[in-house]
């Protein structure tokens, strides 16, 4: 069984690894102009943009409407539920520790492009 | 065969297509937001999480408040140094370059200062950080009053480059100390865990800016450990990282250049943990086939390079979350500390993908700096942030405490106050002066009040 499962796992493994480069460049969408709102201006400035701006780790980059299509599909409580208690490399509300409600909504729906 | 990137387009073609109500156009219910920290492992539901805009409104809001108070920075402690059911105060809206002194090339900035984002104005005024850790999201308070570090075997951690500070007391006065003022209150609070008041401001010696080669490459194990004492002694910086099941390590070093800046194709850490999780998933039933991909792929990496401006040379995005405890032991003892703790993980807890990190520090004089008088060789060990990371931890900390570690301030440990005591010939006098700035415990959670000895 080993003999078998060996080659079959070392041929996957490497067509996985083969599959992680990419063949096309990315169309990175520009960034939005600042929040009109200038308490959801600061917020994002300073807890958010770090890694939304450049879709740093895999974060759905600001105003990419395509990267944030299948997180709204979740719906707005899925979402605000995962902002507030972190979801794969997203941190617990997002490093903005005195965010309420209101601001996480603000946040997703500007970055979104909603 | 469609590439990774296809299969993600069909699938986001997919949901666009479902796509049938409003962008977040119906927030949901309120509800109450609990804190917790980066990889989400200490939380609690404080009374308040507070953000004030100015020292004023800081210093009204520490006068007014009985207590707890805990102040926060990034959360990217793993110990319980935060949780409070009082008020969590972050100083994010208190940041930035303040002043500089060109001549003693003294940098005083606020508190709430994020260190990716001192390198910046501080190569503006002509000087630069004399070391960063490989994690710059913290807050420079925050990384100060836990001891955070870099490596290199001549350099110490943090708050020994703290010249001077800025505290708000339990009555919300301020307190300026450094070596000629408030001196014996400047030892304590250069690592204070934030029990001491809020640190409002922080001076920094740093040096000239300087560009800084980075060499990373791999190495087997055993080559590795005959080498790592001479590596850490003829660079600059120098850490490594086993990876387990590999019998292979993966070095890296710094050195001042005055090269022009130029970058070999680098490889991006974060994918590497992912890929390393991966061949967990499918391998773990085999240590031999675990370790061939990992030894496959590591033959195929060249030599990396990279010549940049010492503040982006030193750290990197950590996008992959996780738990972690680390030790600082002394030098001597570290190699023999970490066969020990790689037979532990191999042989008891497979399940483990993250490397095993390694560091070195050199002695410093701060009370309760983990370095104090002591030179150190640091062990990291982590967890996959969503899995248990107590059996191993549990299992590798005795190896720690046999050599004589002390833990990282910010990092999972289990010891308690009187053991702390043992290890910090300092320990009463900073206890003392802690309870002469806060003698009704307001700056104390229950994880602090059970070191320190004091009933909030």
């Amino acid at each position: 069984m080993l003999y078998i499962r060996t080659p079959l796992l070392l041929i996957f493994l490497t067509l996985l690894f083969a599959c992680t480069g990419d063949s096309e460049p990315i169309r990175q969408p520009s960034e939005p102009t600042n929040p009109a709102d200038a308490r959801v201006a600061e917020l994002y400035n300073r807890s958010c943009r770090s890694c939304h701006a450049q879709g740093a780790g895999r974060a759905p980059r600001t105003g990419d409407s395509n990267a944030w299509a299948p997180r709204l599909q979740k719906g707005p409580t899925v979402l605000l539920a995962h902002t507030i208690d972190g979801f794969n490399g997203m941190p617990p509300m997002g490093m903005c520790f005195d965010c309420n409600e209101d601001d996480f909504t603000a946040l997703i729906s500007y970055m979104s492009g909603g | 065969m469609p590439n990774r990137r296809q299969l993600l387009k069909f699938f986001a073609a997919l949901s666009v297509a479902n796509l049938g109500r409003g962008l977040v156009s119906q927030p949901a219910a309120a509800r109450v937001i609990p804190w917790k920290n980066w990889s989400g492992s200490q939380s609690c539901i404080p009374s308040a999480r507070l953000a004030p805009a100015s020292l004023a409104e800081l210093q009204q809001l520490v006068a007014e408040s009985v207590g707890p108070i805990r102040p926060v920075g990034a959360g990217h402690s793993f110990s319980p140094l935060v949780p409070t059911d009082g008020k969590i105060i972050s100083l994010a809206r208190l940041s930035g370059l303040v002043s500089h002194d060109p001549d003693g090339l003294r940098a005083t900035f606020q508190a709430g200062t994020q260190m990716s984002a001192m390198g910046d104005p501080l190569h503006d005024v002509g000087q630069a950080l004399i070391n960063m850790p490989d994690i710059d999201e913290q807050v420079i308070a925050g990384a100060i009053a836990t001891g955070t570090h870099g490596t290199g075997a001549n350099i110490g951690g943090l708050p020994s480059f703290v010249t001077g500070l800025e505290i708000v007391n339990a009555d919300g006065e301020l307190i300026q100390c450094d070596a000629d003022n408030n001196p014996e209150i400047f030892e304590a609070a250069r690592l204070s865990l934030g029990a001491l008041g809020i640190v409002t401001k922080v001076q920094m010696q740093n040096t000239q800016p300087y560009r800084s080669r980075r060499e990373s490459w791999i190495l087997d194990w055993e080559d590795t450990l005959a080498q790592a004492d001479q590596l850490a002694d003829k660079h600059r910086n120098f850490e490594f990282y086993y990876i387990p099941f590999s019998e292979r390590c993966f070095l890296s070093t710094h050195d001042i250049t005055e090269e022009d800046k130029f970058s070999t194709p680098v490889s991006d850490g974060n994918e590497s943990v992912q890929d390393l999780k991966m061949i967990r998933d499918y391998l773990s039933w085999s240590d031999t086939l675990r370790g061939l991909p990992i030894k496959a792929i590591a033959a195929t990496m060249d030599k990396e390079v990279v010549v940049e401006a010492s503040w982006l040379n030193y750290a990197s995005e950590r996008n992959v979350r996780f738990n972690e405890m680390e030790y600082h032991l002394p030098r001597e003892q570290g190699l023999a500390a970490l066969r020990e703790v790689r037979q532990v993980l191999e042989q008891d807890h497979k399940a483990v993908f993250f490397p095993l990190e390694v560091r070195y520090v050199k002695s410093d004089d701060v009370w309760l700096s983990p370095f104090y008088q002591r030179d150190s060789m640091s062990i990291a060990v982590h967890r996959f942030y969503s899995e248990d990371y107590r059996p191993f931890f549990n299992a590798v900390e005795p190896i720690f405490r046999k050599y004589g570690g002390r833990p990282h301030w910010g990092k999972v440990n289990s010891v308690t106050g009187a053991e702390f005591a043992q290890m910090y010939p300092r320990w009463q006098e900073f206890v003392e002066i802690r309870q002469q700035l806060d003698p009704n415990a307001k700056f104390l959670n229950p994880y602090l009040t059970s070191l320190f000895g004091t009933s909030a």
